[in-house]
C-alpha cells in the first residue's frame, strides 16, 4: 500500500503558515505602491 | 560522538571570529546609551527582521523541533503554526504602534521605559516591577541558553562541558560588550541567514537522497503509519493549547526591542515580510529535516532525537560544509543569548541605575556602566550554567509564558485603548504573571492547557476591569495618544 500524506494533513501543513507568509508579502507590496517604502 | 576533522575546525574558528569582528566595527560607533541599548533606532527593516527571528528562535529550531518531529511525525507541526500566526499578529498590530508611541512618549528606549512614560508613573513603580520581572527571566534564560549550548558541544565534540562553556560565553560576550545593540542584531542578522540557509539545504539533501519526497512519505507510512497524520493522538485541546504558544511574542522584551529600534515606521512592512518568510521558510525546514530523518535512520534509531539535524549534517556533507551548519547551531543558541544579554543589561542601566540612581549620568558613563553589566550578567549566567542539573535552572519554562502573559496583554492594550491607566497595566502584569506560575503547578482537566493562554486572558480582563474602576488618564496622556495615531 503506497502511504501519503491526508488532505487534512496537508491543509493543516501548508495553509495557516503560508497565508501568513504571503499576507506579508502583500503588505509589502501594498506599501511598496503607497509609496511608504520611498 | 562526532569527530571534528580540520575543514570543520577551520570553518567553525572563522564563524567565531566573525563575529567578534563586527562587534569591534560597532564599538567604534557607539557613542551614547540609545546607540548602545537600541541602535540610535538606525536598524534597516531586513535586519530587525532577520535579528528578531533569529533572537526569537533559539536551539529549539535546529534542534528540539527537528527532533520532536523525527520522534512523534507530523503532529508536532501545531507549535510551529501557533508561532507563525502569533508572530505575524505580533508585525502586523503591535510593531508600527510600539515605534512610533515610544518615540512619542519621551523617546523611551526599554519596554520598562516606554510604560512609565506611557502612563506618567511618576512612582516607578511599574519601571521596577517590569525591569526586575526582565532581569530575573532573563538571567535563567540566558544561563539555559548556556547549558544548551555547552552541552551540544560536550556531546558533539567530547569537549570538556565547562571549557566549552567558557568559550561560547567569552565570544557571546566580547561582540556584546564591546557593540552593544548594533553588533548584537548584524550578527544576528548573519546567524539568521546561516540558519536558514542550513535549514534550506538539509532537508533537500535528505529528502533527494531517499529518492524524492513521495518516496520519503511512503517510506515513513511503512515505518510508522501515525507519523503521517497531523491529527494523531491531538484533542482539540491539545491543538489549542500548543498554538497558544504563539501568544507569547506580544510580551517578549527582546524581540519587541528590534520593533522600537526600526528607523522608521515606514520600514516595518519590508521587515514583517522578510521577518515572515524567513520564519516560515525556516520552520518548514525544521519540520522536514526530522521528517526526513525518520527514514535517514530508520534501520539505526538515534539516541538522542534531537541530534537528527547534526548528525544528518555530519553524516551527508563535506567536512567544510558540515563546519557552516554545525555553525549554524550555534547561531541559533548564540542569537538568542546575545539579545537576552543585552534586554538586562538595559533594564540594569536605564531602568535602575540611571532612573534611581544616577539621573545626571553622562553618556559615556551609561555606556560603559551598560557594558559592565553586560559582562556581570553574563558572569552570574555562567556561573549557574556551571551546574546544568541545577533546578533554578527550570524557572525558564516559565519564562516564554510568563513574558506573554505579564506583558503581552498589557502592551497590546497599551497600544490600542486611550482609556487604559497605570494601575490596569500594574494589576495585568502581576496578575498574567502569577497565574502563569500557578497554572503550572497544577495537573489534570484543564489545568494541562499551556499556562500562557489563562495567563494572558487574566491579565486583560484584569488590565480592563482595573481601568474601568480607575479615574479617567490625564488628559496630556490622552493627547499622546491621540498624537501617536496622528503619527501612524
Amino acid at each position: 500500500m503506497e502511504h501519503t500524506l491526508s488532505t487534512a494533513t496537508w491543509f493543516w501543513l501548508i495553509v495557516p503558515m503560508c497565508t501568513v507568509a504571503i499576507l506579508s508579502l502583500l503588505g509589502f507590496l501594498f506599501s511598496l505602491l503607497k509609496g511608504d517604502n520611498s | 560522538m562526532i569527530s571534528m576533522s580540520i575543514p570543520t575546525l577551520v570553518t567553525f574558528i572563522a564563524y567565531l571570529l566573525g563575529m567578534l569582528v563586527i562587534g569591534l566595527i560597532f564599538y567604534r560607533l557607539t557613542n551614547n546609551l540609545s546607540d548602545y541599548v537600541l541602535g540610535g533606532r538606525q536598524l534597516g527593516g531586513g535586519v530587525a527582521a532577520l535579528s528578531a527571528g533569529a533572537s526569537d528562535m533559539s536551539g529549539w529550531l535546529l534542534l528540539g523541533l527537528p527532533g520532536a518531529m523525527y520522534a512523534a511525525g507530523m503532529n508536532q507541526v501545531w507549535i510551529a503554526v501557533g508561532l507563525c500566526i502569533g508572530a505575524y499578529l505580533n508585525w502586523q498590530f503591535v510593531a508600527k504602534r510600539l515605534r512610533v508611541y515610544t518615540e512619542i512618549a519621551e523617546d523611551s528606549i526599554t519596554v520598562p521605559d516606554y510604560l512609565e512614560n506611557r502612563f506618567r508613573d511618576h512612582s516607578k513603580v511599574l519601571r521596577v516591577v517590569s525591569a526586575v520581572v526582565i532581569l530575573l527571566f532573563f538571567a535563567f534564560y540566558t544561563s539555559s541558553g548556556m547549558v544548551a549550548g555547552a552541552t551540544l558541544f560536550q556531546k558533539s565534540f567530547g569537549l570538556d562541558y565547562t571549557t566549552a562553556l567558557w568559550i561560547g560565553s567569552i565570544v557571546i560576550v566580547s561582540y556584546t560588550f564591546m557593540g552593544g545593540f548594533m553588533a548584537v542584531c548584524w550578527t544576528d542578522f548573519f546567524q539568521g541567514l546561516l540558519m536558514f540557509l542550513a535549514l534550506i539545504l538539509v532537508p533537500i539533501v535528505v529528502v533527494n537522497a531517499e529518492g524524492g519526497w513521495s518516496q520519503a512519505v511512503n517510506q515513513v507510512g511503512n515505518i510508522d503509519p501515525t507519523k503521517l497524520d497531523i491529527f494523531h493522538d491531538m484533542t482539540v485541546f491539545g491543538i489549542i493549547s500548543l498554538m497558544a504558544w504563539g501568544l507569547g511574542y506580544f510580551g517578549q522584551p527582546h524581540i519587541v526591542v528590534r520593533f522600537m529600534a526600526v528607523k522608521s515606521s515606514k520600514e516595518i512592512a519590508k521587515a514583517r515580510a522578510v521577518g515572515m518568510t524567513w520564519m516560515v521558510l525556516a520552520l518548514y525546514g525544521a519540520i522536514f529535516t526530522g521528517f526526513a530523518g525518520i527514514v535517514y535512520f530508520a534501520d539505526n534509531p538515534l539516541q538522542n532525537p534531537e541530534t537528527v539535524f547534526i548528525t544528518l549534517s555530519q553524516v551527508l556533507f563535506n567536512p567544510w560544509v558540515a563546519g557552516v551548519l554545525l555553525a549554524a547551531i550555534l547561531s541559533a543558541i548564540m542569537s538568542t543569548i546575545d539579545s537576552q544579554l543585552l534586554v538586562s543589561s538595559s533594564a540594569l542601566t536605564e531602568d535602575f541605575y540611571k532612573a534611581l540612581l544616577r539621573k545626571n549620568a553622562s553618556e559615556t558613563e551609561l555606556v560603559w556602566v551598560g557594558r559592565s553589566t553586560v559582562a556581570g550578567i553574563a558572569l552570574i549566567a555562567v556561573f549557574m550554567a556551571y551546574n546544568p542539573d541545577s533546578t533554578v535552572l527550570g524557572l525558564v519554562a516559565y519564562a516564554w509564558g510568563g513574558f506573554g502573559a505579564a506583558f503581552g496583554p498589557v502592551i497590546i492594550l497599551s497600544l490600542f485603548w486611550q482609556r487604559m491607566t497605570r494601575n490596569g497595566a500594574l494589576v495585568g502584569m502581576i496578575l498574567g504573571a502569577v497565574t502563569v506560575v500557578f497554572w503550572k503547578q497544577l495537573d489534570g482537566g484543564v489545568f494541562d492547557m499551556y499556562e500562557i493562554l489563562p495567563g494572558f486572558i487574566i491579565c486583560t480582563i484584569a488590565v480592563i476591569v482595573v481601568s474601568l474602576l480607575d479615574k479617567e488618564p490625564q488628559p496630556e496622556i490622552q493627547d499622546e495618544f491621540a498624537e501617536m495615531e496622528r503619527a501612524l
